[in-house]
């Protein structure tokens, strides 16, 4: 049977709005829907994967040709992006099926809620990564958006309410950066198309050009938490439930990452606002670290270092060659991976000492010995350190920006490794207090089967793709190819 | 004098951006932040609509012969003012109701004084 890549996008946001209806049924069956509706994407972008490294499928909707129609544009990128949400949508739904629990102020069995916007959230960063047409992009984005500052406060606690309404305000100014931005770039050019506008954006020289992509550097740098725009990050993803912590520090932020460079790359074309992109994310990078070194907060500490590997990716991406590019793209797995598998070990540390505070891990690693044990191994991963996935795709930033020969990014990498020394010590911290510190309960705590199945196979993933390395750049490469290539895109869509 | 006649809807729509923008920034009481955001919303409506407009335009469709076509209305923006349209509603919506409970919370809508967490 040939598959519509569109399925990757109808089948969760039409399972989202079923959720209601399969809960007057079945109470219970309402927390499988997610895990059903990511396991088919994953299952659909694996299977799409060999097809469409060398040649990009592009699904036209409506029957009208591009420029006229929406168009789908599943590249490589696109298509890596894909198996990253559905991947860890698919393990954080597993975990979610026993970690979320209704707020008290609710009454019984109003989980719905979770999983409705849960599947909303993930169609809306899959739509993001597809879609081909910049006004698609922002409503996919919009989807994205909104589902996430709902979850934010699905708890109803003072601090989730809080965090969500900062969120959802600086969120929404950003949202209308963007709405101009499009706004000018459709009078200028009076098309959406993405392609189409590439191919126009040659013959006009005008400010308004800067205008819009400026605008939209600033809207998208909203959501991922770029310097100086990332004032709602630390609370947002501290205050959230830690599933969804999980996915917004691996999923929701790398979105606007990818928005920006894709903007950037296919619409702009390669220009010296990247230089001005580097410093930022090394000042991003910079700021991260050090604010997560002096937090006594753990879910703090992960948000804050969440905010500096975004620093990291902006940087190589920035570099603006296919190596940077593929560096890029790899330390975005990295990070996806990581910090999806430190989220969901932290969210039951938290769950079971009840506290979110540095002080109150001491001496898990004797109570949680396997929970410890997944956390180091994420923790080693981020911090760099062989044989994990963390340590290859530092390297290959490090290699890429060497190769540049400039002596700008010479400092830039320095400052980089400083910023990583900063990261281990915290870290190191963190694993010592789990290890190296007593404490007074001596109960050994056992978490459930749903936290174990998706922290383990994250952590054979870190392990696996650390050791072969080999196993994914190929595609990294190839995709990253794609990813600069702005005339490739053009010819693709309109099959020249 | 004339650029000012020729310009006057733009000025308008990014007039009422920027009301919005200041409202977001400067204002304490977070009703009247939720309000700059529709401000801000309304603008980029106005400003949308604005880069299809034709005065003394029709609508895009041939209901007679004889309608020049470059008299008519881009009906592009108009979708996109809808889609935004209801993008907004719910954004509003939703801000409203974390109003609410922060209100629950707090006791104080004044953005200044709800500091549990660092803002």
């Amino acid at each position: 049977m040939v598959m519509n890549p569109v399925f990757l996008i109808v089948v969760p946001l039409g399972l989202a709005f079923f959720t209601p209806i399969i809960g007057l049924l079945s109470k219970k069956f309402t927390k499988y829907v997610p895990v059903i509706a990511m396991l088919f994407n994953l299952i659909l972008s694996i299977s799409f994967l060999p097809k469409v490294i060398d040649n990009p499928i592009v699904v036209t909707l409506a029957g009208w040709k591009p420029p006229f129609c929406i168009n789908l544009f599943v590249g490589p990128v696109g298509i890596i992006f894909s198996i990253l949400i559905s991947l860890i949508g698919f393990l954080v739904a597993i975990y979610g099926i026993n970690y979320i629990k209704t707020p008290e102020s609710q009454g019984s069995s109003k989980q719905e809620k979770y999983h409705i916007l849960y599947l909303l959230l993930l169609t809306g960063a899959t739509g993001i990564v597809l879609t081909g047409d910049i006004f698609n992009l922002f409503v996919f984005f919009e989807i994205l958006c909104i589902s996430s500052y709902v979850l934010v406060a699905y708890n109803q606690d003072k601090n989730g309410i809080e965090a969500a309404t900062k969120y959802l305000i600086q969120g929404s100014v950003g949202s209308a950066f963007i709405l101009i931005g499009i706004g000018f770039l459709y009078g200028l050019f009076g098309t959406l198309n993405m392609a189409d506008i590439a191919q126009k954006i040659g013959d006009v020289n005008s400010p308004t050009l800067f205008i819009a992509m400026a605008l939209f550097i600033t809207g998208f740098g909203i959501e991922s938490a770029m310097f100086p725009l990332n004032a709602w990050l630390p609370d947002a993803h501290s205050s959230a439930p830690s599933s969804i912590s999980a996915i917004l520090s691996g999923i929701a932020i790398h979105i606007g990452i990818y928005a920006i460079f894709r903007i950037l790359y296919t619409l702009f074309g390669v220009n010296s606002v990247f230089t001005f992109l580097a410093i930022m994310g090394i000042i991003t990078l910079l700021i991260g670290e050090m604010s997560a070194f002096k937090q006594e907060n753990i879910k703090r500490v992960l948000a804050y270092s969440s905010m500096g590997q975004i620093g990291l990716i902006i940087f190589a991406l920035s570099i603006g060659t296919v190596n940077g590019v593929s560096a890029g793209l790899f330390q975005i797995v990295t990070h996806t991976i990581s910090k999806a598998l430190l989220f969901l070990c932290v969210g039951y540390m938290i769950y079971y000492t009840k506290s979110m505070e540095l002080s109150s891990l001491k001496g898990l690693g004797k109570r949680m010995p396997l929970t410890s044990f997944l956390f180091t191994i994420g923790a080693f991963s981020l911090i760099g350190l062989p044989p994990f996935i963390g340590f290859p795709s530092k390297l290959s930033i490090i290699f890429a920006g060497l190769k540049t020969s400039d002596p700008l990014f010479l400092i830039l990498i320095i400052l980089l490794l400083c910023a990583t020394v900063i990261e281990g010590a915290y870290f190191f911290k963190i694993i010592q207090l789990l290890y190296f510190k007593k404490s007074e309960k001596k109960d050994h705590i056992k978490p459930p089967f749903t936290l174990f199945l998706p922290a383990i196979i994250l952590a054979i993933l870190i392990i696996f793709i650390g050791l072969y390395p080999g196993f994914i750049s190929s595609i990294l490469n190839k995709s990253a190819a794609e990813f600069v290539d702005k005339f490739f895109y053009i010819k693709t869509v309109f099959g020249v | 004098m004339d650029f000012l006649y020729k310009n006057i809807y733009y000025i308008g729509a990014f007039g009422l951006i920027f009301i919005g923008l200041y409202m977001v920034a400067a204002k304490k009481n977070l009703i009247k932040i939720i309000i700059g955001l529709g401000f801000i919303d309304t603008g980029i409506n106005l400003f949308l609509i604005m880069i299809g407009y034709i005065k003394n335009g029709t609508a895009p469709i041939f209901t007679k012969a004889g309608i020049d076509s470059a008299q008519m209305v881009d009906p592009v923006p108009q979708a996109l003012v809808l889609t935004a349209i209801v993008i907004n509603v719910a954004i509003l919506a939703l801000a409203l109701g974390l109003a609410i409970k922060l209100y629950e919370h707090y006791k104080t809508l004044d953005v200044s004084k709800i500091r549990g967490l660092k803002w």
